[in-house]
Protein backbone atom coordinates (compact mmCIF):
# COMPACT_ATOMS: atom_id res chain seq x y z
CA UNK A 1 0.00 0.00 0.00
CA UNK A 2 3.26 2.24 0.83
CA UNK A 3 4.24 1.76 -2.56
CA UNK A 4 1.01 3.11 -4.08
CA UNK A 5 0.84 6.41 -2.12
CA UNK A 6 4.47 7.29 -3.29
CA UNK A 7 3.73 6.58 -6.80
CA UNK A 8 0.65 8.57 -6.52
CA UNK A 9 2.15 11.15 -4.56
CA UNK A 10 5.02 11.50 -7.45
CA UNK A 11 2.37 11.51 -10.02
CA UNK A 12 0.96 14.29 -8.56
CA UNK A 13 4.05 16.22 -8.54
CA UNK A 14 4.90 15.38 -11.94
CA UNK A 15 1.24 16.98 -13.18
CA UNK A 16 1.87 20.27 -11.64
CA UNK A 17 5.72 20.24 -11.94
CA UNK A 18 4.20 22.71 -15.40
CA UNK A 19 1.65 24.74 -14.17
CA UNK A 20 1.19 26.60 -17.36
CA UNK A 21 0.14 23.48 -19.18
CA UNK A 22 -1.85 22.42 -16.69
CA UNK A 23 -3.83 25.78 -16.67
CA UNK A 24 -4.16 26.05 -20.58
CA UNK A 25 -5.36 22.83 -20.86
CA UNK A 26 -7.93 22.94 -18.14
CA UNK A 27 -9.31 26.20 -19.43
CA UNK A 28 -8.11 26.70 -22.77
CA UNK A 29 -9.02 23.45 -23.87
CA UNK A 30 -12.11 22.83 -22.19
CA UNK A 31 -13.91 26.05 -23.07
CA UNK A 32 -12.91 25.68 -26.86
CA UNK A 33 -14.40 22.26 -27.36
CA UNK A 34 -17.29 23.87 -25.45
CA UNK A 35 -17.65 27.14 -27.79
CA UNK A 36 -17.39 25.31 -30.64
CA UNK A 37 -20.21 22.73 -30.13
CA UNK A 38 -22.77 24.93 -28.48
CA UNK A 39 -21.99 27.26 -31.83
CA UNK A 40 -23.01 24.22 -33.97
CA UNK A 41 -25.92 22.98 -32.06
CA UNK A 42 -27.48 27.02 -31.83
CA UNK A 43 -26.53 27.31 -35.80
CA UNK A 44 -28.66 23.44 -35.79
CA UNK A 45 -31.56 24.66 -33.59
CA UNK A 46 -32.05 27.83 -35.12
CA UNK A 47 -31.96 26.19 -38.52
CA UNK A 48 -35.05 23.58 -37.02
CA UNK A 49 -36.75 26.28 -35.63
CA UNK A 50 -37.12 24.28 -32.23
CA UNK A 51 -36.00 24.11 -28.45
CA UNK A 52 -35.55 20.53 -28.32
CA UNK A 53 -34.26 17.58 -29.78
CA UNK A 54 -34.53 14.09 -29.26
CA UNK A 55 -34.81 15.34 -25.36
CA UNK A 56 -31.93 17.45 -25.34
CA UNK A 57 -31.83 21.38 -24.91
CA UNK A 58 -29.13 24.16 -25.73
CA UNK A 59 -28.61 23.92 -22.14
CA UNK A 60 -28.75 20.45 -21.86
CA UNK A 61 -26.15 20.07 -24.83
CA UNK A 62 -24.18 23.12 -23.34
CA UNK A 63 -23.88 21.15 -19.93
CA UNK A 64 -23.07 17.62 -22.26
CA UNK A 65 -20.03 19.11 -23.89
CA UNK A 66 -18.87 20.60 -20.95
CA UNK A 67 -18.53 17.12 -19.10
CA UNK A 68 -17.22 15.48 -22.28
CA UNK A 69 -13.85 17.03 -22.69
CA UNK A 70 -12.76 16.75 -18.73
CA UNK A 71 -14.61 13.27 -18.90
CA UNK A 72 -12.50 11.79 -22.29
CA UNK A 73 -9.48 13.22 -20.43
CA UNK A 74 -10.73 11.08 -16.91
CA UNK A 75 -11.16 8.15 -19.68
CA UNK A 76 -7.73 8.58 -21.00
CA UNK A 77 -5.77 8.95 -17.69
CA UNK A 78 -2.18 9.17 -19.21
CA UNK A 79 -1.04 10.67 -22.75
CA UNK A 80 -0.74 8.13 -25.74
CA UNK A 81 2.84 6.74 -25.85
CA UNK A 82 3.03 6.09 -21.81
CA UNK A 83 3.95 2.00 -22.55
CA UNK A 84 5.53 2.33 -25.89
CA UNK A 85 7.28 5.37 -25.40
CA UNK A 86 9.40 3.52 -22.75
CA UNK A 87 9.53 0.30 -24.77
CA UNK A 88 11.08 2.46 -27.54
CA UNK A 89 13.71 4.10 -25.93
CA UNK A 90 14.91 1.53 -23.59
CA UNK A 91 13.84 3.06 -20.12
CA UNK A 92 11.08 0.24 -20.30
CA UNK A 93 14.11 -1.77 -18.01
CA UNK A 94 14.18 0.08 -14.92
CA UNK A 95 10.93 -1.96 -13.95
CA UNK A 96 13.04 -4.30 -13.34
CA UNK A 97 14.49 -2.76 -10.25
CA UNK A 98 10.89 -1.28 -9.17
CA UNK A 99 9.57 -2.65 -6.17
CA UNK A 100 6.16 -3.02 -7.84
CA UNK A 101 5.39 -4.63 -11.64
CA UNK A 102 5.23 -2.85 -14.26
CA UNK A 103 1.41 -3.37 -14.44
CA UNK A 104 0.99 -2.23 -10.46
CA UNK A 105 3.09 0.98 -11.62
CA UNK A 106 1.34 1.55 -14.68
CA UNK A 107 -2.13 1.51 -13.19
CA UNK A 108 -1.11 3.51 -10.64
CA UNK A 109 0.01 5.97 -12.20
CA UNK A 110 -3.02 6.11 -14.96
CA UNK A 111 -5.36 6.46 -12.06
CA UNK A 112 -3.39 9.22 -10.57
CA UNK A 113 -3.82 11.05 -13.64
CA UNK A 114 -7.48 10.27 -13.65
CA UNK A 115 -8.19 11.23 -10.49
CA UNK A 116 -6.45 14.45 -11.44
CA UNK A 117 -8.86 15.70 -13.67
CA UNK A 118 -11.73 14.08 -11.29
CA UNK A 119 -11.14 17.09 -9.27
CA UNK A 120 -11.80 19.40 -12.42
CA UNK A 121 -14.72 18.04 -13.35
CA UNK A 122 -16.07 18.30 -9.39
CA UNK A 123 -15.22 22.01 -9.99
CA UNK A 124 -16.38 22.39 -12.78
CA UNK A 125 -19.79 21.19 -12.29
CA UNK A 126 -19.92 23.45 -9.61
CA UNK A 127 -19.19 26.18 -10.89
CA UNK A 128 -21.48 25.72 -13.70
CA UNK A 129 -24.48 25.18 -11.67
CA UNK A 130 -23.64 28.56 -9.20
CA UNK A 131 -23.28 30.49 -12.43
CA UNK A 132 -24.48 29.62 -15.17
CA UNK A 133 -28.07 27.53 -14.99
CA UNK A 134 -30.89 28.21 -12.56
CA UNK A 135 -31.08 24.64 -12.02
CA UNK A 136 -29.30 22.80 -9.04
CA UNK A 137 -26.27 19.98 -9.45
CA UNK A 138 -26.70 16.71 -7.82
CA UNK A 139 -23.93 15.15 -5.63
CA UNK A 140 -25.68 12.20 -6.50
CA UNK A 141 -25.35 12.75 -10.30
CA UNK A 142 -21.98 14.48 -10.27
CA UNK A 143 -20.61 11.12 -7.88
CA UNK A 144 -22.58 8.65 -9.93
CA UNK A 145 -21.31 10.17 -13.31
CA UNK A 146 -17.57 10.46 -11.81
CA UNK A 147 -17.72 6.74 -10.64
CA UNK A 148 -18.89 5.73 -13.65
CA UNK A 149 -15.52 7.68 -15.61
CA UNK A 150 -13.18 5.67 -13.46
CA UNK A 151 -14.67 2.17 -14.32
CA UNK A 152 -14.22 3.79 -18.26
CA UNK A 153 -10.73 4.50 -17.53
CA UNK A 154 -9.83 0.86 -16.10
CA UNK A 155 -11.88 -0.17 -19.18
CA UNK A 156 -9.94 2.48 -21.32
CA UNK A 157 -6.45 0.95 -19.66
CA UNK A 158 -6.90 -2.25 -20.70
CA UNK A 159 -7.67 -1.15 -24.41
CA UNK A 160 -5.03 1.31 -24.03
CA UNK A 161 -2.45 -1.13 -22.73
CA UNK A 162 -3.06 -3.68 -25.39
CA UNK A 163 -2.14 -1.59 -28.09
CA UNK A 164 0.90 0.25 -26.63
CA UNK A 165 1.87 -3.15 -25.80
CA UNK A 166 2.20 -3.79 -29.89
CA UNK A 167 5.46 -1.66 -29.54
CA UNK A 168 7.75 -4.86 -28.59
CA UNK A 169 7.26 -5.70 -32.38
CA UNK A 170 6.63 -2.30 -33.97
CA UNK A 171 8.82 0.92 -33.11
CA UNK A 172 6.02 3.62 -33.70
CA UNK A 173 2.02 2.74 -32.41
CA UNK A 174 0.67 6.28 -31.21
CA UNK A 175 -1.01 5.92 -34.30
CA UNK A 176 -3.02 2.74 -32.59
CA UNK A 177 -3.13 5.06 -29.86
CA UNK A 178 -5.07 7.70 -32.06
CA UNK A 179 -7.09 5.16 -33.68
CA UNK A 180 -8.63 4.69 -29.89
CA UNK A 181 -9.67 8.02 -29.50
CA UNK A 182 -11.28 8.63 -32.62
CA UNK A 183 -13.36 5.26 -32.06
CA UNK A 184 -14.12 6.74 -28.05
CA UNK A 185 -15.17 9.98 -29.29
CA UNK A 186 -16.97 9.37 -32.20
CA UNK A 187 -18.85 5.76 -31.24
CA UNK A 188 -18.96 6.38 -27.83
CA UNK A 189 -20.61 9.86 -28.10
CA UNK A 190 -18.14 12.65 -27.15
CA UNK A 191 -18.87 14.29 -31.07
CA UNK A 192 -22.58 13.73 -31.00
CA UNK A 193 -24.99 12.14 -28.62
CA UNK A 194 -25.66 8.74 -29.00
CA UNK A 195 -29.57 9.18 -29.06
CA UNK A 196 -28.81 11.44 -32.41
CA UNK A 197 -27.16 8.05 -33.67
CA UNK A 198 -29.39 6.04 -36.17
CA UNK A 199 -31.65 3.17 -34.32
CA UNK A 200 -29.72 0.23 -35.72
CA UNK A 201 -25.92 1.74 -35.42
CA UNK A 202 -27.66 2.31 -31.43
CA UNK A 203 -28.32 -1.70 -31.67
CA UNK A 204 -24.58 -2.73 -32.82
CA UNK A 205 -23.04 -0.15 -30.54
CA UNK A 206 -24.65 -1.20 -27.42
CA UNK A 207 -22.75 -4.58 -27.91
CA UNK A 208 -19.01 -2.29 -27.88
CA UNK A 209 -17.45 -1.12 -25.26
CA UNK A 210 -17.42 2.94 -26.92
CA UNK A 211 -21.27 4.05 -25.64
CA UNK A 212 -20.35 3.55 -22.14
CA UNK A 213 -17.10 4.56 -22.32
CA UNK A 214 -18.28 8.53 -23.02
CA UNK A 215 -21.61 8.44 -23.46
CA UNK A 216 -22.96 6.97 -20.51
CA UNK A 217 -21.24 8.47 -17.43
CA UNK A 218 -21.85 12.33 -19.01
CA UNK A 219 -25.65 11.10 -18.91
CA UNK A 220 -25.31 10.11 -15.33
CA UNK A 221 -23.44 13.00 -14.08
CA UNK A 222 -26.16 14.86 -15.97
CA UNK A 223 -28.77 12.27 -14.35
CA UNK A 224 -30.15 11.47 -17.60
CA UNK A 225 -29.97 6.89 -16.80
CA UNK A 226 -31.57 4.73 -15.26
CA UNK A 227 -30.28 2.67 -12.49
CA UNK A 228 -30.36 -0.77 -15.13
CA UNK A 229 -28.94 1.59 -17.43
CA UNK A 230 -25.85 1.74 -15.08
CA UNK A 231 -25.86 -1.78 -14.18
CA UNK A 232 -25.67 -2.85 -17.84
CA UNK A 233 -23.15 -0.60 -18.79
CA UNK A 234 -20.99 -1.57 -15.36
CA UNK A 235 -21.55 -5.51 -16.40
CA UNK A 236 -20.39 -4.90 -20.23
CA UNK A 237 -17.16 -2.18 -19.13
CA UNK A 238 -16.03 -5.17 -16.80
CA UNK A 239 -16.71 -7.73 -18.91
CA UNK A 240 -14.82 -5.61 -22.01
CA UNK A 241 -12.11 -5.28 -19.19
CA UNK A 242 -11.25 -8.87 -18.54
CA UNK A 243 -11.29 -9.10 -22.14
CA UNK A 244 -8.45 -6.87 -23.07
CA UNK A 245 -7.12 -7.67 -19.65
CA UNK A 246 -6.76 -11.01 -20.98
CA UNK A 247 -5.71 -10.26 -24.02
CA UNK A 248 -2.90 -7.29 -22.78
CA UNK A 249 -1.29 -10.10 -20.83
CA UNK A 250 -0.90 -12.75 -24.13
CA UNK A 251 0.71 -9.89 -26.07
CA UNK A 252 2.90 -9.01 -22.99
CA UNK A 253 4.08 -12.88 -22.50
CA UNK A 254 4.55 -13.44 -26.31
CA UNK A 255 6.23 -9.37 -26.40
CA UNK A 256 8.63 -9.69 -23.97
CA UNK A 257 10.72 -12.37 -25.89
CA UNK A 258 11.53 -9.64 -28.76
CA UNK A 259 12.14 -6.73 -26.25
CA UNK A 260 16.28 -6.43 -26.25
CA UNK A 261 16.44 -3.98 -23.79
CA UNK A 262 18.56 -1.65 -25.76
CA UNK A 263 16.37 1.28 -27.12
CA UNK A 264 16.89 3.88 -29.90
CA UNK B 1 15.73 29.67 -54.01
CA UNK B 2 17.32 26.64 -56.18
CA UNK B 3 19.66 25.32 -53.17
CA UNK B 4 16.33 25.37 -50.60
CA UNK B 5 14.52 23.42 -53.44
CA UNK B 6 17.78 20.96 -53.81
CA UNK B 7 18.12 20.44 -50.28
CA UNK B 8 13.56 19.60 -50.19
CA UNK B 9 14.40 16.96 -52.61
CA UNK B 10 17.07 15.68 -50.28
CA UNK B 11 14.56 15.57 -47.62
CA UNK B 12 12.07 14.00 -49.69
CA UNK B 13 14.98 10.98 -50.66
CA UNK B 14 15.55 10.72 -47.06
CA UNK B 15 11.68 10.60 -45.87
CA UNK B 16 10.56 7.79 -48.39
CA UNK B 17 13.65 5.59 -47.44
CA UNK B 18 13.28 5.93 -44.02
CA UNK B 19 9.62 5.41 -43.52
CA UNK B 20 9.92 2.02 -45.84
CA UNK B 21 12.01 0.75 -42.97
CA UNK B 22 8.75 0.78 -40.59
CA UNK B 23 6.35 -0.72 -42.68
CA UNK B 24 4.05 -1.45 -39.67
CA UNK B 25 3.84 1.97 -38.38
CA UNK B 26 3.69 2.86 -41.94
CA UNK B 27 0.48 0.90 -42.28
CA UNK B 28 -0.73 1.90 -39.07
CA UNK B 29 -0.70 5.83 -39.95
CA UNK B 30 -2.55 5.13 -43.12
CA UNK B 31 -4.97 3.43 -41.23
CA UNK B 32 -5.87 6.29 -38.73
CA UNK B 33 -5.98 8.32 -41.18
CA UNK B 34 -8.45 6.65 -42.87
CA UNK B 35 -10.73 6.49 -39.83
CA UNK B 36 -10.18 10.22 -39.40
CA UNK B 37 -11.83 10.78 -42.62
CA UNK B 38 -14.57 8.31 -41.71
CA UNK B 39 -15.05 9.76 -38.82
CA UNK B 40 -15.47 13.34 -40.28
CA UNK B 41 -17.53 12.20 -42.70
CA UNK B 42 -19.62 10.55 -40.48
CA UNK B 43 -20.22 13.23 -38.01
CA UNK B 44 -22.09 15.28 -40.98
CA UNK B 45 -24.14 11.99 -41.71
CA UNK B 46 -25.46 12.21 -38.37
CA UNK B 47 -25.67 15.61 -38.31
CA UNK B 48 -27.83 15.86 -41.50
CA UNK B 49 -30.23 13.01 -40.24
CA UNK B 50 -31.78 16.06 -37.91
CA UNK B 51 -31.68 19.12 -40.29
CA UNK B 52 -31.48 19.55 -43.91
CA UNK B 53 -29.71 22.90 -43.73
CA UNK B 54 -26.06 23.18 -41.59
CA UNK B 55 -24.69 27.24 -41.37
CA UNK B 56 -26.50 27.95 -44.79
CA UNK B 57 -25.55 24.48 -46.22
CA UNK B 58 -27.21 21.56 -48.24
CA UNK B 59 -25.58 17.86 -47.12
CA UNK B 60 -24.00 18.54 -50.59
CA UNK B 61 -21.96 22.00 -49.95
CA UNK B 62 -20.90 20.41 -46.43
CA UNK B 63 -19.06 17.82 -48.13
CA UNK B 64 -17.65 20.00 -50.47
CA UNK B 65 -16.14 21.55 -47.21
CA UNK B 66 -15.70 18.43 -45.43
CA UNK B 67 -13.26 17.20 -48.41
CA UNK B 68 -11.54 20.79 -48.08
CA UNK B 69 -10.23 20.66 -44.88
CA UNK B 70 -9.67 16.80 -45.05
CA UNK B 71 -7.58 17.92 -47.96
CA UNK B 72 -5.71 20.46 -45.81
CA UNK B 73 -5.28 18.03 -42.87
CA UNK B 74 -3.83 15.73 -45.17
CA UNK B 75 -1.18 18.19 -46.84
CA UNK B 76 -0.25 19.40 -43.07
CA UNK B 77 0.17 15.62 -41.82
CA UNK B 78 2.14 15.02 -44.96
CA UNK B 79 4.90 18.24 -45.11
CA UNK B 80 4.90 19.86 -41.72
CA UNK B 81 3.14 17.90 -38.78
CA UNK B 82 5.92 15.61 -38.11
CA UNK B 83 8.47 18.32 -37.91
CA UNK B 84 6.14 20.25 -35.60
CA UNK B 85 5.93 17.33 -33.37
CA UNK B 86 9.60 17.56 -33.02
CA UNK B 87 10.42 21.48 -32.75
CA UNK B 88 9.59 21.49 -28.90
CA UNK B 89 12.10 18.43 -27.78
CA UNK B 90 14.93 20.29 -30.01
CA UNK B 91 14.60 23.53 -28.50
CA UNK B 92 14.23 21.62 -25.10
CA UNK B 93 17.22 19.54 -25.98
CA UNK B 94 19.45 22.07 -26.64
CA UNK B 95 19.49 20.58 -30.13
CA UNK B 96 18.41 23.72 -32.41
CA UNK B 97 22.15 24.98 -32.01
CA UNK B 98 22.92 22.04 -34.59
CA UNK B 99 20.06 24.35 -36.97
CA UNK B 100 20.97 27.59 -36.08
CA UNK B 101 25.02 26.82 -37.04
CA UNK B 102 23.81 25.50 -40.95
CA UNK B 103 23.89 27.94 -44.00
CA UNK B 104 20.33 27.69 -43.90
CA UNK B 105 17.39 29.10 -42.47
CA UNK B 106 16.72 27.41 -39.46
CA UNK B 107 12.81 27.69 -39.75
CA UNK B 108 12.86 25.65 -43.27
CA UNK B 109 15.27 23.37 -42.07
CA UNK B 110 13.04 22.57 -38.83
CA UNK B 111 9.38 22.84 -40.46
CA UNK B 112 10.53 20.56 -43.59
CA UNK B 113 12.77 18.55 -42.80
CA UNK B 114 10.72 15.09 -42.33
CA UNK B 115 8.74 14.38 -45.18
CA UNK B 116 5.83 11.92 -44.09
CA UNK B 117 5.79 9.92 -46.88
CA UNK B 118 3.11 7.50 -45.01
CA UNK B 119 0.86 10.60 -44.72
CA UNK B 120 1.65 10.96 -48.65
CA UNK B 121 -0.77 8.28 -49.71
CA UNK B 122 -3.12 9.21 -47.37
CA UNK B 123 -2.95 12.48 -49.30
CA UNK B 124 -4.08 10.97 -52.42
CA UNK B 125 -6.91 9.48 -50.69
CA UNK B 126 -7.79 13.03 -49.29
CA UNK B 127 -7.47 14.22 -52.91
CA UNK B 128 -9.40 11.69 -54.12
CA UNK B 129 -12.22 12.21 -52.26
CA UNK B 130 -11.92 15.89 -53.15
CA UNK B 131 -11.99 14.97 -56.42
CA UNK B 132 -15.11 12.96 -56.11
CA UNK B 133 -17.05 15.51 -54.23
CA UNK B 134 -16.34 18.08 -56.49
CA UNK B 135 -17.27 15.50 -59.49
CA UNK B 136 -20.36 14.71 -57.62
CA UNK B 137 -21.66 18.66 -57.11
CA UNK B 138 -24.37 19.10 -58.74
CA UNK B 139 -24.11 23.35 -59.10
CA UNK B 140 -22.42 24.43 -62.24
CA UNK B 141 -18.06 25.70 -61.98
CA UNK B 142 -15.75 26.75 -64.11
CA UNK B 143 -11.86 26.13 -64.09
CA UNK B 144 -11.02 29.43 -62.61
CA UNK B 145 -13.42 28.28 -59.85
CA UNK B 146 -11.41 25.55 -59.13
CA UNK B 147 -7.99 26.83 -59.47
CA UNK B 148 -9.16 29.93 -57.19
CA UNK B 149 -10.42 27.45 -54.85
CA UNK B 150 -6.92 24.76 -55.22
CA UNK B 151 -4.80 28.52 -54.09
CA UNK B 152 -7.13 29.12 -51.00
CA UNK B 153 -6.92 25.21 -49.42
CA UNK B 154 -2.71 25.84 -50.15
CA UNK B 155 -3.31 29.44 -48.41
CA UNK B 156 -5.44 27.61 -45.96
CA UNK B 157 -2.46 24.61 -45.40
CA UNK B 158 -0.24 27.90 -44.46
CA UNK B 159 -2.52 29.25 -42.20
CA UNK B 160 -2.56 26.27 -40.55
CA UNK B 161 0.95 25.77 -40.37
CA UNK B 162 1.30 29.15 -38.86
CA UNK B 163 -1.01 29.13 -35.91
CA UNK B 164 0.68 25.57 -35.15
CA UNK B 165 4.31 27.48 -34.78
CA UNK B 166 1.98 29.98 -32.38
CA UNK B 167 1.43 27.84 -30.54
CA UNK B 168 5.04 25.74 -30.38
CA UNK B 169 7.01 29.05 -30.44
CA UNK B 170 6.19 29.68 -26.30
CA UNK B 171 8.45 26.27 -25.69
CA UNK B 172 10.81 28.72 -25.71
CA UNK B 173 9.74 30.56 -22.56
CA UNK B 174 7.50 27.71 -20.89
CA UNK B 175 10.10 24.79 -21.93
CA UNK B 176 6.57 22.61 -22.18
CA UNK B 177 4.77 22.28 -25.17
CA UNK B 178 1.88 19.87 -24.32
CA UNK B 179 -0.58 22.46 -22.56
CA UNK B 180 -0.15 24.86 -25.84
CA UNK B 181 -0.33 21.48 -28.24
CA UNK B 182 -2.81 20.25 -26.98
CA UNK B 183 -4.92 23.42 -26.78
CA UNK B 184 -3.97 23.39 -30.57
CA UNK B 185 -5.55 20.33 -31.51
CA UNK B 186 -8.58 21.58 -29.69
CA UNK B 187 -8.81 24.36 -31.30
CA UNK B 188 -8.31 22.77 -34.51
CA UNK B 189 -11.87 21.65 -34.22
CA UNK B 190 -12.81 24.84 -35.09
CA UNK B 191 -11.25 24.55 -38.38
CA UNK B 192 -13.66 21.40 -38.84
CA UNK B 193 -16.99 23.47 -38.89
CA UNK B 194 -18.45 26.16 -41.18
CA UNK B 195 -17.34 29.59 -40.35
CA UNK B 196 -21.57 30.68 -40.16
CA UNK B 197 -22.17 28.65 -37.07
CA UNK B 198 -19.38 31.22 -35.58
CA UNK B 199 -21.36 34.26 -33.93
CA UNK B 200 -20.04 37.56 -32.15
CA UNK B 201 -17.01 37.47 -30.58
CA UNK B 202 -16.12 34.13 -31.33
CA UNK B 203 -16.55 34.68 -35.30
CA UNK B 204 -14.03 37.80 -34.58
CA UNK B 205 -11.56 35.34 -33.10
CA UNK B 206 -11.70 32.63 -35.38
CA UNK B 207 -11.85 34.70 -39.06
CA UNK B 208 -9.03 37.18 -37.72
CA UNK B 209 -7.07 36.24 -34.16
CA UNK B 210 -7.15 32.55 -34.72
CA UNK B 211 -7.78 32.60 -38.22
CA UNK B 212 -9.47 28.34 -38.46
CA UNK B 213 -11.90 29.50 -39.85
CA UNK B 214 -10.03 30.34 -42.97
CA UNK B 215 -8.28 27.83 -43.47
CA UNK B 216 -11.04 25.84 -45.33
CA UNK B 217 -14.33 26.74 -44.49
CA UNK B 218 -13.38 30.66 -46.48
CA UNK B 219 -12.74 28.68 -49.56
CA UNK B 220 -15.51 26.55 -49.38
CA UNK B 221 -17.89 29.59 -49.11
CA UNK B 222 -15.86 31.32 -52.00
CA UNK B 223 -16.31 28.31 -54.12
CA UNK B 224 -20.00 27.50 -53.09
CA UNK B 225 -21.68 30.96 -52.64
CA UNK B 226 -21.46 33.90 -55.11
CA UNK B 227 -17.49 35.40 -55.36
CA UNK B 228 -17.21 38.19 -53.10
CA UNK B 229 -14.13 40.47 -53.41
CA UNK B 230 -14.24 41.33 -49.81
CA UNK B 231 -14.00 37.70 -48.38
CA UNK B 232 -10.76 37.36 -50.63
CA UNK B 233 -9.04 40.67 -49.46
CA UNK B 234 -9.99 39.34 -45.88
CA UNK B 235 -8.42 36.03 -46.23
CA UNK B 236 -5.17 36.83 -48.05
CA UNK B 237 -4.67 39.98 -45.25
CA UNK B 238 -5.20 37.45 -42.20
CA UNK B 239 -2.75 35.18 -43.83
CA UNK B 240 0.03 38.23 -44.83
CA UNK B 241 -0.60 39.90 -41.23
CA UNK B 242 -0.62 36.05 -39.24
CA UNK B 243 2.96 35.26 -41.47
CA UNK B 244 4.42 38.63 -40.22
CA UNK B 245 3.92 37.98 -36.47
CA UNK B 246 4.53 34.34 -36.61
CA UNK B 247 8.10 34.94 -37.70
CA UNK B 248 8.50 37.81 -35.41
CA UNK B 249 7.06 35.68 -32.57
CA UNK B 250 9.50 32.88 -34.02
CA UNK B 251 13.09 35.65 -33.96
CA UNK B 252 11.68 36.95 -30.52
CA UNK B 253 11.99 33.54 -29.67
CA UNK B 254 15.44 32.88 -30.81
CA UNK B 255 16.36 35.48 -28.99
CA UNK B 256 15.49 33.90 -26.31
CA UNK B 257 16.93 30.76 -26.37
CA UNK B 258 19.73 29.86 -23.83
CA UNK B 259 21.01 26.48 -26.06
CA UNK B 260 21.29 23.07 -24.03
CA UNK B 261 18.48 22.51 -21.55
CA UNK B 262 16.70 26.03 -21.77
Amino acid sequence: MKWWVSVWAMEIRKILAYRSDFWITFLGQTTIQLLIARALWQSIFEAQGTDSMKGFTLPMLTLYYLIVPIGTRILTGENIGFISREIYDGTFTRYLIYPLSFFQYKTITYLTQASFYGVQLILLYTLYHLFYTDSAGSAVNLFTGLGLFFSASITYLSMAMSLELMSLWADNVWSLGVMLRFFTSFFGGGFIPMVFFPDWARVVLEWTPFPYLVGLPVRATMGLVTTPEILQGLVLMMSWSLVFMGLARFIWRRGQKHFTGVGI
Amino acid sequence: MKRYLRLYLYFLRFSFSKALQFRLDFTFRIIMDIIYYVVNILFFKVIYLHTPMLAGWSEEQMMVFVASYLLVDAINMTIFSSNMWWIPFHINRGDLDYYLIRPVSPLFFLSLREFSANSFLNLLIAGGFFTYTLAMYSAPYNFLDLMLFIGMIINGTLIYYCIQMMMIIPVFWTHSARGFQDLFYSMGLAMERPDRIYKGWLRLVFTTVLPFALIASFPARIFIEKFEWTTIVHLFAVSLGLWIVMISFWKLGLRNYSSASS
